[in-house]
Parts: structure tokens; C-alpha cells; sequence
């Protein structure tokens, strides 16, 4: 008769039990998954949440959980990247103070449609089918911009656009001078914006750095140099508030998981940030753009394709 | 340290079984009573071993059942090309965790109608539907349960998996899966004798969060909102923290 209960092997002491998740993961997966992130996020300025949540529930993290325990992993390498930004003189505080705000509002209408969404049980369906929608956008916007520029650079022609293009939206109520992005608009358009990222990043367990940087680009005109600064800026307030929120309303948060994928973020934010003068920055995005093609067309499959059960259980705790 | 601890079962049975002779009546004990959750926890395995006073042929039936409540069934249905949770039944009294074990098939032990009386089988759990909801093809909905609950561990069936010795001895092994529930786990050890029921032994299992594991649990649900600051603070010290150090660098 042998007696035996212990099961933890000298192979499982890498698993971490996440209290929140409730369940077991490997912890160097993570933080390689994180530090993976953290490099594309120093190398190209955006793509921390977008690509990391989608992985995460891919390594079997409970959507809900996963948007947000990244929501609360964003702060990190967002602050970490503002103090660079801030630094060189890239940060356009009022303008980001203006985005926050809406930001701030959207995000906390965000965390009220997740909890209802949860409540209905259909809140996997709308993270997952938000992500299939705004990965294939920006993702092939992505890929068809960076190959116009390989294909462009290589017949010797380079055009530059206008600065910004003049429409209705400046035509808006509230104007407001922006001195540091020498924009005289109406207010109302980058708390609009705010307000509609604010959603999406509570939804959806990203900074929004992703929407928010060419709405700056597109819509309000800003200078490129400011941009991912001042995105950065107002993504630490949004992911801070998405996280409070998440934490009170749904008890979400595991800081386990999100202490594990910052860690390996804010180091590869470093590094990368220290190779962007030597890759190309359009065959960088042509890689990302790849990258998030591929992700959205995982999670379209497990979408469209006959479920092995069409049946499935929730244990309620 | 193993092998001592397992000559010391083995010995303690020994004298227990002695006893048990004389009382006609069955003991058991566990390896382990109390299942902590830590920061390592992969699941457990736990021995459930005893004695019983035993003639060939007889049989002894193990359930173990964790605590109950409301379990709710999905369905999934293609809408505009894709696959919706479109329909749920909610279960009450449903276990979060059931392990049947046996010395054998348990149909060869009891016949069906005695198996339906005492519960045991997967079938035979007095799991009642929530009350104030019509359903259709009710039988569909009992068997997805069933059907989900065994592929995620959190319920078995293992026939043939008790050891019986000498008829005296008996020995069974229960897996806790990872994602277990915590709660009191009640186990029934039932001695059979040509489909009679002789004697029966009441256990408990105690499973627990423990360690840091629990503290963080129970603080993200008692405290949320500080608990939401906290994790808030935490990512902008390693941020900051982060900054100042490759600064330098």
C-alpha cells in the first residue's frame, strides 16, 4: 500500500493558481506572452491589450477575467511610457485631460453594459465578436497602409499628405485652443472620441491606444509626434478606472495574472522602445498587421464553426 | 518519511479491522481531510481507505458529494452564421462536485429500482429544475448536464476502481480536479451484501482557499473597490518603478 496525495511535481512548480481565474497557469507562458506584447507595444506605440486579451482567453482565461486583469496590467507599461513621452516633450496635456474625461465617462458605461451583458450571458459572444470586427479592420487598414509604403519607397516616390483635412467636425460648438497641437477645435469632438474608447477598453480589456491614435491622427489633426503620448496619457486613466470599476462591480480583477503579464510588459516596452530606429517601421506593422489578422481570424473560426457541444454549463459560485 | 507513514496505515488497519470484526461495522479514514487551495494547487488526490467486516462477495459503493446549488445549462443555436447562447435552463440542488466509485459495475451490485431509491448513479441525483420555467425535451437538457459535468472532472463515475482485500480491506482513490469548488464534501462509504445494505460510514472533506490565495480572493470580494485602487497602485509603482530603472541603464 502506498500512500500518496501530493501532486505537485517538480515539472508543475511553474504553475501559479490564479485566485480570481480560479485555475492553474503556467507562469513563464505568461510572462512571456507579456514580454512578447510589451516589445510590439515599444516597438510600434500601441497593440498592448488588443492582441493580449484575445491570447489570453486562447490560453483558457475566462473572457471576463481577462479583459480585466489587462485593463489592469495596461497601467503599467502606459505609465512607464508617458514618463518617456513627457520627457522628450510628446505629451499634449489638456488634449489628453479632454480625452480622459471622456474616457473616464465611456469607460464607466462600459464596465455597466459588461455587467449587463454577463447577466444575459451573452457577454463572451460580444467580446469575442467586438474583437473579430475590430481586429479585421485594423488589421487589414494596417496591412494595406504598410504594403502602399513598402510598394512606394521602392519606386523612390514618397508624398506627404496634408497636415490635417478641414470637415464638418471642426465645425462643431465649444471651440477650444489645444497650444501645444496648434488645434483650435470644438471640445466636444475628442470627448466624444474619449467617450467611445472609454467603452470599447472596458469592453474589451484594451487601452484603445489602437482607436484612439488615428482618431487623433484622422479627426482632430494632431501632430504624429504627440500622438502616442498623449494616448498613452489618457490610456493610464482609462484602464485605471476600467479596473476600479471591474474590480467593484464584477470582482474580475486578478491581480496575479496582471502582476505576472506587467512585469514582462514594462521590460519589453523597454527594450522595444530601444529597437525602433532599427527596424522599419512599415515592415513592423506589416508583421503586427499579420499578427492581428491571424488572431481575428482564431477567434472568427471559434465563432462560426459547429461547437463540439452545443451544450455548456456554467457552475454558478 | 513515505514508506513509515504508510506501514503506520497499514498497521493502524490492521487493528482497526480486528476490531470491526467483532462490531460488524465498517471504518474509514482519509489521507487527507482538508484540501487547501494555494498558490500551487493543481488539483489533489486523496486516499480513502478502511476496513469492514466482509464476506466474499460483498460489495462496497463510494459517493462523495460537494456542495450543491444552481448550475445553468447553455444552449448553443447558429444565428446569421454564428453560434449563440440562445437557450438556458437553470438546475437547483445540482452537486458542483459528485465522485461514484465502486468495486465493480454497479448494476451487477443493485438492481436499477434500489439504485434510484438510495441515488446513486448519474442519473439518479434528485436534481430538480428551477421552478417557474416551462421546458422542452427536458431530457436533452439533464443529459448535456451530465454530459459537461463529466468532461470537466468536476463529476465521475469510476466503477471497478475500489481495491478490496481479504474482505476486510478496501481502498479508493478520489481526484480533485483544479478547478474545484470549495465547500464541505460529504462522503458516503456504503457496505453491500447481496444488494443489502450492511453498514455505512459518514465522512467529510473540507475544501479550502489557503494562503495568499485566499487573502486575495477574499479581498477582491469584501473590499472590491480598495482592492481595484490597490491593483491600480501597484501597476503604476512597477511602471514608475520600471522608468527610473532602465533610465539609468
Amino acid at each position: 500500500m502506498y500512500y500518496h496525495t501530493c501532486t505537485n511535481n517538480n515539472e508543475n512548480f511553474m504553475y501559479i493558481y490564479l485566485p480570481i481565474a480560479e485555475q492553474p497557469i503556467h507562469s513563464l507562458a505568461i510572462l512571456g506572452v507579456g514580454t512578447f506584447l510589451g516589445l510590439i507595444m515599444g516597438l510600434v506605440g500601441v497593440g498592448g491589450g488588443f492582441l493580449l486579451t484575445p491570447i489570453m482567453m486562447f490560453l483558457g482565461i475566462p473572457p471576463p477575467v481577462a479583459v480585466a486583469s489587462v485593463a489592469n496590467q495596461l497601467v503599467a507599461p502606459s505609465v512607464s511610457g508617458v514618463l518617456s513621452h513627457w520627457k522628450r516633450g510628446n505629451v499634449d496635456f489638456k488634449m489628453g485631460t479632454v480625452l480622459l474625461l471622456g474616457g473616464v465617462v465611456g469607460s464607466s458605461i462600459g464596465v455597466v453594459i459588461f455587467n449587463f451583458l454577463g447577466k444575459i450571458g451573452q457577454l463572451d459572444l460580444v467580446i469575442k465578436s467586438s474583437y473579430v470586427v475590430f481586429l479585421t479592420l485594423i488589421g487589414s487598414l494596417m496591412l494595406s497602409e504598410s504594403l502602399n509604403l513598402i510598394l512606394r519607397k521602392r519606386k523612390g516616390k514618397v508624398s506627404r499628405g496634408k497636415l490635417h483635412q478641414h470637415n464638418w467636425l471642426h465645425g462643431l460648438p465649444f471651440k477650444t485652443r489645444f497650444r501645444k497641437s496648434k488645434l483650435y477645435i470644438s471640445v466636444l469632438l475628442p470627448i466624444f472620441i474619449g467617450i467611445i474608447v472609454g467603452i470599447l477598453a472596458a469592453l474589451m480589456g484594451i487601452g484603445g491606444g489602437f482607436i484612439i491614435v488615428p482618431a487623433m491622427i484622422y479627426l482632430l489633426g494632431m501632430p504624429t509626434s504627440l500622438v502616442v503620448g498623449t494616448s498613452l496619457f489618457q490610456i493610464i486613466f482609462v484602464a485605471a478606472n476600467t479596473t476600479i470599476l471591474q474590480a467593484s462591480q464584477n470582482q474580475t480583477v486578478d491581480i496575479v495574472l496582471a502582476s505576472i503579464l506587467l512585469l514582462g510588459s514594462v521590460v519589453g516596452v523597454q527594450v522595444g522602445s530601444r529597437f525602433t530606429n532599427i527596424l522599419k517601421g512599415e515592415y513592423l506593422r506589416l508583421i503586427l498587421s499579420t499578427l492581428i489578422i491571424l488572431v481575428s481570424l482564431k477567434l472568427l473560426t471559434d465563432l462560426i464553426t459547429i461547437p463540439s457541444d452545443i451544450f455548456s454549463v456554467i457552475i454558478n459560485r | 518519511m513515505k514508506f513509515l507513514t504508510s506501514l503506520h496505515i497499514l498497521v493502524l488497519v490492521f487493528i482497526i479491522s480486528y476490531d470491526v470484526k467483532a462490531k460488524n461495522q465498517i471504518v474509514a479514514d482519509l489521507s487527507q481531510e482538508n484540501v487547501k487551495i494555494t498558490t500551487d494547487f493543481l488539483g489533489a488526490k486523496i486516499l480513502l481507505f478502511g476496513a469492514y467486516d466482509g464476506q466474499k462477495g460483498d460489495d462496497i459503493i463510494v459517493v462523495v458529494t460537494g456542495p450543491k446549488g444552481l448550475v445553468t445549462v447553455q444552449k448553443k443555436e447558429k444565428v446569421f452564421g454564428i453560434w449563440v447562447n440562445t437557450k438556458s435552463v437553470n438546475y437547483i440542488n445540482t452537486p458542483k462536485y459528485l465522485n461514484i466509485s465502486s468495486n465493480r459495475d454497479i448494476n451487477k451490485i443493485l438492481n436499477q429500482k434500489t439504485q434510484k431509491i438510495s441515488e446513486i448513479g448519474l442519473n439518479n441525483l434528485k436534481i430538480r429544475l428551477q421552478p417557474g420555467k416551462k421546458v422542452q425535451k427536458e431530457k436533452e437538457w439533464r443529459e448535456a448536464l451530465t454530459r459537461n459535468m463529466l468532461k470537466s472532472k468536476l463529476w465521475s463515475l469510476n466503477e471497478n476502481s475500489i481495491s478490496l482485500n481479504k474482505n476486510a480491506l478496501f481502498r479508493s482513490y478520489l481526484s480533485l480536479p483544479s478547478n474545484v469548488i470549495t465547500g464541505q464534501f460529504e462522503v458516503k462509504i456504503l457496505h453491500y451484501r447481496n444488494s443489502k445494505l450492511i453498514s455505512k460510514e459518514l465522512s467529510t472533506i473540507n475544501v479550502s482557499k489557503s494562503g495568499v490565495s485566499a487573502e486575495i480572493y477574499n479581498i477582491a470580494q469584501n473590499y472590491s473597490t480598495l482592492y481595484g485602487i490597490f491593483a491600480v497602485i501597484l501597476a503604476v509603482l512597477v511602471g514608475w518603478g520600471t522608468n527610473l530603472i532602465f533610465r539609468k541603464v
